[in-house]
This record gives structure tokens, sequence and C-alpha cells, in this order.
């Protein structure tokens, strides 16, 4: 598949690059599918009741009524807001959460491409992200979409920088931001051992970048109604709604692939087992401590949130850089 | 017609385009996203040139740079504010021979200056691309580098020097 990438464009490279990306498209979209069912059925049992269980044998069918119910229902738009931008926001939102995962590494051969600076990639690229949640606050017309928004402005950009600063500790280790060699480097142990004040740092950071609970105040339904997509319905708040369930796929890909060794089996005597088994199962693990916190973690406040970041996530970041640095000075 | 000449068209036109509607636009907000456009097309531009690491750092630094300026847009100007259109002939008449002027000089300076053979160009060596402008930048131009880096400090200090003494008022 990476090879793909390098040949000269012809009819029939063309044809298999669209297949490859619509096929990752179908991945992507049942795994959001079942992500929101499972999500609604762990938050469920920790709060004992049963989820939903009305919808297909065992409420599995309950993700699709619900988005065929969004894709059917009538578009609607407010008179006052502006026609154009209020368009193009999701779209700005949902493209780049979807063209970050060109860069991640599934297995050693499933990849769709090997950029040598795959982890810049992704930050570069999900940065984008904010632009479209400020436009949609803005053009909606809306002041609570418009205090949604630029709530999430403010924290997406102030949480962006510890995440990028985490990363940076891995990045010395391996001496590469090539995400297949920082997978390749953890052959004898797993980065969440040597790194794992950063591996903190990260975790926190990724939940305020997916403005997902402790840190889902752009959307505190209580105070805000839902923030930046209230004026939203239909196909267009689908998609933000997909996008921001892409970027918990990207987010898990990140972690699995920087902190929990890729496609690594846990010990080489369980080689045996496929890499993708191993993905998937460390994968998944990132995916329900998602929903395991946000049934049991309070909401942070919003004047708590930005000294948070700033004072106390980025020196901590800072510091690990720093031990890292000397650590590898010392010791390579 | 290869495809690497279909991609830049269509970057390059996005990329004029973005610049030309940043300036006619009369929003704010209308004018961040165009520019905005104008950056990622840029960044497009880079890719092809093969500085992936110059591409992804210009969507990096500008994305947020875009966001935070779209921010002061919505909350230093009204929600229906709309810049006048300059309707003053002279001036129009006056900018436009200075841009002519400006558009002739560096089409000539371009047409003039000697292009290297794209067949005798250095082939792109085996290191990678980030691996080589970080040889570059810290042993070639350490004190450059450096120096540009503590003039960002300063500034960043000062500016908030200048808030701190707002807010003590």
């Amino acid at each position: 598949m990476r090879e793909l990438v390098q040949q000269p464009l012809t009819m029939w490279n063309l044809l298999l690059i669209v297949l490859a990306a619509i096929a990752l498209l179908l991945v992507v979209l049942v795994f959001v599918t079942y992500a929101i069912y499972f999500e609604r059925k762990v938050i469920g049992w920790m709060q004992l009741r049963p989820g939903p269980n009305r919808v297909g044998p065992l409420g599995l069918l309950q993700t699709v009524a619900d988005v065929s119910k969004l894709l059917l229902k009538e578009d609607t738009r407010p008179k006052q807001a502006d026609r154009i931008l209020f368009a193009l926001a999701p779209v700005l939102a949902y493209a780049p959460a979807f063209t970050v995962l060109a860069v991640m590494p599934f297995t050693e051969s499933l990849q769709f491409a090997d950029l040598d600076i795959g982890v810049l990639y992704y930050v570069g690229l999900s940065s984008i992200t904010v632009l479209g949640v400020i436009t949609a606050g803005w053009a909606s017309n809306n002041k609570y979409a418009l205090i949604g928004g630029l709530r999430s402005a403010a924290q997406m950009i102030s949480y962006e920088v510890a995440l990028v600063m985490s990363i940076v500790g891995i990045v010395i280790l391996t001496g590469s931001m090539n995400l297949r060699e920082i997978v390749e480097a953890q052959r004898d142990v797993w980065n969440i051992v040597p790194q794992f004040l950063a591996f903190l740092i990260f975790i926190i950071a990724a939940q305020a970048e997916l403005n997902r609970s402790p840190f889902d105040l752009p959307e505190a339904e209580s105070e805000l109604v839902a923030g930046y997509h209230v004026e939203y319905s239909g196909f267009r708040f689908a998609m933000f709604m997909l996008a921001e369930y892409v970027y918990m796929f990207a987010m898990g890909t990140m972690v699995t692939v920087l902190f929990l060794g890729g496609w690594l089996p846990i010990h080489p005597a369980l080689s045996f087992i496929p890499g993708i088994v191993w993905f998937v199962v460390k994968f998944s693990l990132y995916v329900f401590l998602q929903f395991w916190l946000r049934a049991t973690m309070p909401r942070i406040r919003s004047d708590q949130l930005m000294s948070f970041a700033w004072k106390g996530l980025l020196p901590l970041a800072f510091l690990n850089i720093l031990l890292t640095a000397g650590f590898v000075s010392i010791f390579a | 017609m290869s495809g690497q000449f279909v991609a830049f068209f269509i970057l390059s036109l996005l990329t004029i385009g973005g610049a030309v509607f940043m300036i006619s636009f009369t929003r704010v907000v209308h004018m961040v996203v165009s520019l905005g456009i104008t950056f990622l097309c840029i960044a497009g531009l880079f890719v092809m040139l093969d500085a992936e690491f110059v591409a992804v750092s210009q969507v990096l630094v500008y994305s947020g740079a875009i966001s935070i300026l779209m921010l002061f847009g919505i909350m230093l100007t009204k929600k229906d504010d709309v810049e006048p259109k300059a309707h003053r002939n002279k001036r129009k008449l006056i900018s436009f021979l200075l841009v002519a002027a400006l558009f002739v000089f560096v089409f000539l300076g371009i047409q003039a200056s000697p292009w290297p053979n794209p067949e005798a160009a250095p082939q792109p060596v085996e290191q990678s691309n980030p691996k080589q402008i970080g040889l570059a930048v810290f042993t070639r131009y350490v004190i450059p580098f450096e120096l540009v880096s503590l003039l960002l400090l300063v500034a960043l200090v000062g500016a908030i020097l200048m808030a701190k003494k707002e807010d003590g008022k």
C-alpha cells in the first residue's frame, strides 16, 4: 500500500488509491457506529441500567437507526446565519479528521503513507479542525454557539502545546518522527515505561483535544445547550459528530503507536498472534478508557482549565523533555 | 499533462484566489477564512517541492495563527461590521500603477535569473527531510538560530509585560 503512492500516477493506480481510501472510510464508519453503541452500553452498565436494547438484537442496530434518522431529517439553517460559512464549517472540521489517518501505521504493512514527519503531520492537520469549530460558532449567529466555539478554540490551542511537548521525549528517544520507526524502536520495551510522565500528559491533553469529559466544556449541555453545533441538525450535525469520533479513532491509534508499541506483541513468545489483533486490543483499551472517564468524571471548571494547561501540564512536559535529553546524552 | 501539473495548477489557483478574496471581502471572518485557504495551499506547494517538513510547519503555525486572528476578529468587531469600500478613483489609479511596476520588476527578475537544469539539480539525498534541516540549523546556522529564538523570547516577555500593565490599573 505504501508503494502505491510512490509510483507514477496512472488511472489504475488512482482507482486503487480511491478504493483504499473508501475501504478505510468504511472501517472508520463501522468503528464510529459501534463506538457510540458501546459508549452508551458501557455508561449504562456503570450507572446500573441496561443501555440501548430495543432496536435489533441486544440493541445492536440502535446507532444505525439514529444515523438514518439524522440523515433523513430536514436540513435547517437559521435565517440570520452566514450561509456559506455555515455550510463550510462541517467540512473544515471533518476533512482533517479523516486525512490524519493517512499516516497511521496499523500494522507493519498496513499503512497508507510512510512520512518521515508522521507525528508532526498528525498534530499539524488536526489543528485545522479548530478553525472549523470557530467558523461554525460564528456562522450560526447564536450566542451559545459563539461562546462554545471560543471556549473550544482556547482549549484546543492551549492543550495542543502540551500534547506536542509530551511527544518530544519519544522523538528524542527514537531519533525519528516516523511513526513506523517509533513502533520498531519499542521492540525491547514499550515507550510507556521510560516515558510514563509523557504518557500521563499525553492522555490528559488528548482528552482536552478531543473535547471529551472531563474537558467537555465547549459542549456543556447545562450551560451552553450544545456548544458550537447547537444550530446544526441533520446531515451537518452528523458530520460534526463523525469528526469527533474519527478523532477518537485517530487519537487511540496515536496512543497505541507512540506509547503501547503499536502492533508489537507484549512478549516475543506471543508473536504468533497477528499484529493487527495486538493493535486492536491496545486500541480498544484506550477507547474503553474514554467511556470509563465519561461515566465517572465530573466536568472541570472553566477558570481552572487554562491554568491547568499552562501552569501544570506544560512545565511537566518541559521537565520530561529535559530529563529525556539528559538521559539520552549521558547514556547514549 | 502530468498529475503534478494539475496539482500545481489547482494549488496556485487557490493560493492566488484566496489572497484576492482576502482583499475584496468586506467582513473580517470571511477575510480570515480565505487567508487560511491561501496558507493551506502554500503548504501544498511546499509538499510538491518535496519539503514536507516546511509544509507541515506551515500548517502547524498558521492554522493556530489563523484561529487566533479569527478570535480577535470576532471579539473586536461587531457582528455585521462591513468595511466600506474605497471609491476614490485617483488612489485606485496610483495603486494600480505601483502594482503594475512591481509586477514588471518581479517578472523581469524571474526571467533574468538563471535556473539550474532540472536534470543537473542535486538528487534528494538518502537522509530524511527533518534530519537534514536539523543538522543544518544546529551546525552551520546555529548562531542565527539562537539569535532568532532570543528575539522571540524577548517579544514574548514584552507581550506579557504589556498585558500585565493593563491588568494592574
